[in-house]
């Protein structure tokens, strides 16, 4: 396994995608707290302004998890793209340790980058507010790290894609289309009265689900679906379970199939 | 040594391998035949555990999948292009040094054995194909493995880099390391490969000695050049040997070597201008051999305007017919 995670880390680390990719969402997430902070400057701090701000948008903060989502799915992806599965194989035969190498160190990076920008953005407010914003209280502690769980998970979701489809543009159209467009949908649909028995299925939408991660506050359904959201943890891991789902498939496809 | 046992890939109705057993000595260069389709990639593949598919192979034997380092042991080259189009070829390396524990400056070294120092630096989104051929040998080559599993390695190089690649194959056979490198260069694989497994549709056709495929599946002929060849062609007839005539002028002869078409003509008093005994080719036993197992046959632009007759549908493979080559036995397996 060592040797596995050892090859990733040199995999993932000699491709420039992985620095434009971080670059750029660390750059944008910051962009975003500053446009925050400065739209803000006047009104006090509360758990979701500075919420708001440390993780580039809140429940709207999608530049570092689609990144890092974006890098587990060229970690697997690129494997067919480019045909490297074959010298990736002859160096590691053993196709669970070079999948479980590929999720851990994805989930690592995403990890980092997750933390990294969260001090960046702590720094662009701290300097903005001229004050640093208090974190350590619930539900901001809280909801930071949900932040943080959030990336990682999306990190390996984006593998798990990508080994599932065997390659990337597959893999980054499901990541784009399913909260988008099909959970969307589902909530919409679910607000029609001859489809209201759809509400209660709401709470286990995946990415859905997964955003509360960073909730400061209990769900509310005005103009929205009547329906209430399982807590922060639960909802975490509805997203993680169902992460866990694609990958088990993907792995017992990779297992089965021809590389 | 490398041991294959009953290697069988099926896709569908399709049977891609069928039941392939050989072996490949260490210490000589073993070439790898057979036409388009015949399943040469993915018998490599089912070898290296790439495919799954039944039957086993052994490298010294074991499995695959019980080396714990296989580039230590075997270094192989599936696809000419197999690396990412913006990792430098030296990274390429690197990362595959890193899950193989070899020294990062074997990396150099391997670069500098190929050639691509000078480029080691460079993205091979701009290698030509020789050069990623080199990258490729260069990756095989890491872990200074005992056995080398080359598909089609020479495809791209120029003359100079056939010539080298080569000698690299012979010397490294030399040092009693085992090499198995298919090709379609038969010239190449002629001056290359020691032994052959040759195959088609999935089948064995032969597994031995070059010199002896040649002459199983070849008839050598005598280049006879008279001034009376109306005459002596006739008599040759008569004693039961085949008489064509040669494309630059004389008689083409088989069924008869050098020495009695010699005696013959001294008895009947005919005077020679040239007697010669004419080896067949390496590429003139692969044809004849693996005539009737070719998967792709495009229509021979001297047998005048294809048929009227509509093409087969793509389901059936066209299959060469009425060939005198095709009821050739595929004898010779081992």
């Amino acid at each position: 396994m060592i040797d596995a995670l050892r090859f990733e880390t040199t995999r993932i680390r000699t491709l420039r995608s992985t620095y434009w990719l971080i670059g750029l969402g660390l750059l944008l997430t910051a962009g975003v707290a500053l446009i925050i902070t400065l739209a803000t400057i006047d009104e006090p701090l509360d758990d979701n302004l500075v919420r708001d701000t440390l993780t580039g948008g809140g429940e709207f903060a999608t530049f570092i998890p689609i990144f890092m989502a974006i890098i587990g799915i060229f970690a697997a992806g690129h494997e067919y793209r480019h045909g490297t599965i074959q010298p990736t194989l002859l160096a590691i035969p053993q196709r669970t340790t070079i999948l479980t190498a590929k999720v851990t160190i994805v989930m690592v990076t995403a990890l980092l980058v997750a933390v990294a920008s969260l001090a960046i953005n702590f720094g662009v407010g701290a300097l903005v507010w001229g004050e640093a914003p208090d974190i350590t209280s619930s539900p901001l502690n809280d909801a930071l790290l949900g932040y943080i769980v959030l990336v990682v998970i999306y990190g390996a979701l984006g593998v798990a894609l990508a080994q599932l489809f065997r390659g990337v543009p597959s893999a980054i159209v499901v990541l784009l289309i399913t909260p988008m467009l099909v959970e969307q949908l589902i909530a919409g649909l679910s607000m029609l009265d001859a489809l209201d028995w759809l509400q209660p299925a709401l709470k286990f939408l995946p990415f859905a689900a997964g955003t509360r991660l960073l909730a400061t506050e209990d769900y509310t359904h005005t103009d929205g679906p009547d329906f209430d959201y399982l807590d922060r943890w639960a909802s975490g891991g509805v997203f993680a379970g169902f992460t866990l789902l694609v990958l088990l498939v993907a792995w017992l496809l990779f297992k089965k199939r021809d590389a | 040594m490398i041991t294959v046992q009953g290697l069988r890939k099926r896709y569908g109705n399709k049977l891609a391998v069928d039941d392939l057993t050989f072996d490949v000595q260490p210490g000589v260069v073993t070439g790898f035949l057979g036409p388009n389709g015949a399943g040469k990639s993915t018998t490599m593949r089912l070898m290296l555990d790439l495919d799954h598919g039944a039957g086993e192979t052994r490298f010294d034997g074991r499995r695959f999948d019980e080396i714990r380092h296989p580039m230590h042991e075997i270094g192989a080259v599936l696809e000419a292009k197999a690396f990412h189009p913006t990792r430098t070829a030296r990274n390429h390396l690197r990362m595959l040094a890193a899950g193989s524990r070899i020294p990062r400056k074997r990396v150099d070294e391997v670069l500098d054995f190929v050639g691509l120092t000078g480029v080691r630096g460079k993205k091979p989104k701009g290698f030509s194909l020789g050069m990623s051929q080199r990258l490729g040998l260069a990756q095989a080559m890491l872990g200074d493995p005992g056995t080398l599993i080359l598909d089609e390695p020479a495809n791209g190089l120029d003359p100079h880099g056939i010539h080298w690649l080569r000698d690299v194959l012979k010397t490294l056979a030399g040092q009693g390391r085992t090499i198995f490198v298919s090709s379609h260069l038969l010239s190449e694989m002629s001056l290359m490969a020691d032994e052959l497994v040759v195959i088609g549709q999935g089948k064995m056709i032969f597994n031995g000695e070059v010199d002896v495929f040649v002459r199983q599946f070849t008839q050598s002929t005598v280049l006879v050049k008279t001034p009376s060849a109306t005459d002596f062609a006739e008599t040759l007839k008569g004693m039961g040997a085949t008489v064509d005539p040669a494309p630059d002028g004389g008689l083409l002869v088989s069924g008869a070597d050098a020495s009695v078409i010699g005696e013959l003509a001294h008895r009947d008093g005919i005077v020679l201008h040239e007697l010669a005994t004419r080896s067949a080719s390496l590429e003139e036993a692969f044809i004849t051999a693996t005539g009737a197992s070719e998967e792709y046959v495009a229509h021979d632009v001297t047998a005048g305007p294809p048929p009227e007759t509509p093409p087969p549908t793509d389901s059936q493979p066209v299959q060469e017919t009425g060939d005198d080559t095709t009821d050739k036995p595929a004898g010779g397996a081992a």
